[in-house]
């Protein structure tokens, strides 16, 4: 999965390849997620953490963060939320289908840094989505790290993504996963409240004084929460957050996703807090 | 000392050119295959299109600029480059408003790109001012020194002849003096003019530039042309009427992204992108996509956007700058602060552009002289 | 379970570990470990507020009984935290209900008699009730985050 390609051609820079899309899997009323194959069934090379502008025949091109690989076929796999005109067209896509692809773009999370160390991961909603291939890699390298614990909020049980792996990694003694809800139904026996609650059982596993953080969810959520990991202790520069803007060109030229003195695309989307935090302060920056 | 006189132009070098033999360059030019683009009068302004021949320049015509206001004015004199700058700059062809990224076909499920190859048009820019000059190299570094190369830029870039003509006026609205980045042209050029009342005076900037100037009648500058070209640009400098004091301008802006002059400004502010269309250094872009009604054919385009459009920043279903104030924030800071830290260098180049064609007149000199002198304040 | 047993669940739980030692033997003295099987309630709206529990073990949920809707879940406290703060105010009463959700091990205080200590000794007072603000505010902090509905869909544009 990490390899030494991150970033396309200058020829292919602005115009996506066809990917056939190999199945579709339903995971919340408004989410999918893709499975997709290039052209030629090579395999896809990308970082945790990177992302690709999925394009839609003359309807438009969106940035979607990778969500890994299928386990099984090792398709690409992106987990799509209807929220605007391209995405809800993406969630309507059928296995056969021919999505375009552009990327794999910017930078990913730190797992080659954080090799030896604790891992918090701290996921909100459908942040989850670019934090599951570090998640797939890090068990997929188990032994180059020490604890791993799995933080995972959203809003109902019924909005939880990946249900089946998530069931599976509950199931693993390697990993631990807490799992809350804003809102639980009849059904529901485990955590309710915002994932910063369950922060408190993350450091019976682990030393935060020494674990490397890899966040992703709603801005203000980022916001708290890296406000609660430092005054439990997590050193800043180990805080990593994935940011959200709107890309467009993908590699530094549109001037879009802007964040201060930041292209997203090609500076993030992961970043270190330190490099973030003053700018999160800044209200519709 | 006896000095020898060259018998043909050269790099490094200052010759003297009668005014009518400007026909001739723009002949030698277009043998060479250039299109040269120029000032000439359209819709009661000066703007940069295709030159045939002398009589399509401005002559005898300048512009009165002020905030808000532009109107064009006849000289009493006949000069060819009277005029300070129009709502054009050259950024429209290096970087055009809409460009066709590519061509798509339907192809069974799928789609495939249909192969152009269009060379990049071969452009001569004629009259390019100082501030431009340096709008130019700023574009560069925007396009092609980080970690990716746009490769449609630098294509119709290399592909550029440029010849500089020095201002001898000052614009109304410019403060070029303060930014660093004229009257006089930086390096850079092919050829680098000076108008005075019965000549040019050019200096050669590189060597197809005095290849360019051995097929052109000229001579040898004398040392009066030279100091005539030095008084006409110290009277230049003399006559700018703006000033921006740019001590520690990024780090004035970063600690004020709070002030409340913000709000104040945003009262005045239209949205309307204005500024950000004349500026020479914006670069931003929106990608669209587009297809023919029966959807067999897409086109992928690029289009000049603006960051004082709500849509601009919209992300995840809805835009993040919602208010005029963090538009006009947004603009302001990225110009004279963040540009810096994504490029080395100022976006602005001080051709008081988005000062002329703002309708509301916001004067961007004014807005930071406006924070400076109120550093600190908070809402 | 034995007077020691009970000190060193105080020594070990969060929010007494720090507590000077002396005051944690008094507490001992007042606690008693208490289990509660899946689904059996810890507190009652309504009941006289006469228990402060410490979480050893479990998983306890804050509900409200709502006609027709049956019990509500609105937020869930884990082992390491507390539950219940109505003891401390007049009129000693529980505005919601606590129920374990998992088999739940709690270390539970006589309220009355906690009362009692903290009347007798301004400083134990004072010691208790600005951690239990702490917790207060950190719930309701969960709870503002929580009405904020971050992961709500985006509102569909009108396109």
């Amino acid at each position: 999965m990490i390899s030494q390609a991150i970033a396309p051609s200058a020829s292919d820079l602005f115009l996506p390849r066809p990917f056939q899309v190999t199945g579709v899997r339903r995971e919340t009323s408004d989410t999918i997620t893709l499975r997709l194959r290039p052209p030629d069934g090579s395999a896809f090379s990308f970082r945790p953490g990177q992302f690709n502008m999925l394009y839609l025949f003359g309807i438009g091109e969106v940035p979607i963060s990778i969500s890994g690989v299928h386990p099984r076929t090792r398709d690409l796999e992106h987990t799509v939320r209807a929220v605007g005109y391209v995405t809800r067209a993406l969630a309507r896509l059928r296995k056969g289908h021919i999505v375009g692809v552009r990327g794999p773009f910017g930078h990913g999370w730190p797992l080659e840094e954080a090799r030896g160390q604790d891992i918090l991961i701290l996921a909100g909603g459908i942040g989850l989505a670019p934090l599951r291939p570090a998640l797939q890699y890090l068990l997929a390298h188990r032994s180059d790290y020490e604890q791993i614990v799995l933080l995972y909020g959203s809003r109902t049980p019924a909005d939880l993504l990946y249900q089946l792996e998530l069931e599976r990694w509950r199931g693993r003694l390697d990993l631990h996963v807490f799992v809350t809800v804003d809102r639980g139904d009849e059904a529901w026996r485990g955590h309710i409240g915002v994932v910063t609650t369950l922060l408190p059982l993350a450091e019976r596993l682990l030393d935060l004084r020494r674990a490397f953080v890899l966040m992703c969810g709603p801005e203000v959520m980022m916001r708290v929460a890296a406000r609660e990991l430092e005054d439990r202790g997590v050193p800043p520069e180990r805080i990593f957050l994935s940011l959200e803007r709107n890309m467009k060109c993908a590699v530094g030229f549109c001037g879009h996703c802007q964040f201060g003195p930041l292209f997203i695309c090609r500076d993030g989307p992961v970043f270190p807090l330190p490099r973030v935090r003053p700018l999160l302060e800044v209200r519709e920056l | 000392m006896e000095l020898q006189e060259p018998v043909r132009p050269a790099p490094g070098q200052v010759w003297r050119m009668e005014k009518a033999q400007l026909q001739a360059l723009l002949d030698a030019l277009q043998r060479r295959g250039y299109i040269v683009i120029g000032p000439r009068i359209q819709d009661g302004a000066i703007v940069y299109d295709e030159i045939q021949r002398l009589a399509d320049l401005p002559i005898g015509w300048t512009d009165e600029q002020e905030k808000g206001h532009y109107r064009l004015k006849p000289r009493r004199d006949e000069a060819f480059f009277g005029y300070a700058v129009g709502p054009h700059s050259w950024k429209r062809f290096l970087h055009p408003p809409v460009l066709s990224l590519g061509r798509a076909r339907r192809n069974g499920q799928g789609f495939e790109w249909i192969p152009t190859a269009d060379p990049p048009p071969r452009y001569a820019f004629l009259g390019v001012r100082a501030c431009e000059l340096h709008a130019i190299t700023i574009l560069d570094r925007v396009f092609t020194a980080g970690p990716y190369v746009d490769p449609i830029y630098q294509a119709r870039r290399e592909a550029i002849f440029l010849i500089a003509v020095q201002c001898t006026v000052a614009g109304g609205t410019c403060f070029c003096a303060s930014m660093g980045t004229g009257p006089k042209a930086p390096p850079g050029a092919d050829l680098i003019l000076t108008e005075l009342p019965d000549v040019f005076v050019v200096e050669i900037g590189t060597e197809r530039g005095a290849q360019l100037m051995a097929e052109i009648p000229c001579a040898p500058a004398a040392e009066a042309d030279r100091s005539a070209v030095e008084a006409a640009l110290e009277e230049t400098a003399r006559s700018i009427g703006r000033k921006l004091d740019t001590t520690d301008l990024p780090g004035l802006l970063y600690r004020n992204l709070e002030h409340p002059r913000w709000e104040e400004v945003a009262q005045r502010c239209l949205t309307c992108g204005n500024c950000t269309m004349v500026c020479p250094t914006c670069f931003c872009f929106t990608v669209e996509d587009i297809s023919d009604l029966a959807g067999t054919q897409a086109e992928r385009v690029r289009r000049w956007d603006s960051c004082f459009t709500t849509a601009f920043t919209y992300t995840a279903g809805r835009p993040i700058r919602q208010s005029a104030k963090a538009r006009y924030r947004q603009w302001l800071t990225h110009k004279l602060a963040s540009w810096w830290d994504q490029f080395g260098t100022s976006g602005c180049v001080g051709c008081g552009r988005c000062i002329t064609w703002c309708p509301v007149g916001i004067d961007l000199t004014e807005e930071v002289a406006a924070i400076r002198q109120t550093d600190g304040e908070r809402r | 379970m034995s007077k020691a047993e009970i000190l060193e669940a105080l020594r070990q739980h969060p929010f007494t570990h720090d507590m000077e030692e002396a005051w944690k033997e008094s507490l001992a003295e007042i606690a008693r470990m208490q289990t509660y099987a899946p689904d059996t309630l810890l507190l009652r709206e309504g009941r006289a507020a006469d228990a402060f529990f410490l979480i050893i073990d479990g998983l306890v949920a804050i509900e409200m009984f709502v006609p027709e809707r049956g019990s509500l879940r609105l937020q869930t406290v884990s082992a390491g935290e507390i539950v219940g703060w109505s003891w401390a105010l007049p009129p000693y009463r529980w505005e919601f209900d606590a129920r374990a959700l998992t088999e739940t091990k709690a270390l539970v205080l006589d309220a009355a008699q906690l009362r009692d200590r903290m009347n007798r000794d301004c400083a134990l007072a004072a010691w208790i009730l600005s951690r239990l603000l702490a917790v207060v505010a950190g719930r309701l902090k969960a709870t503002r985050l929580q009405l904020l509905d971050l992961y709500a869909p985006a509102p569909r544009r009108a396109s």
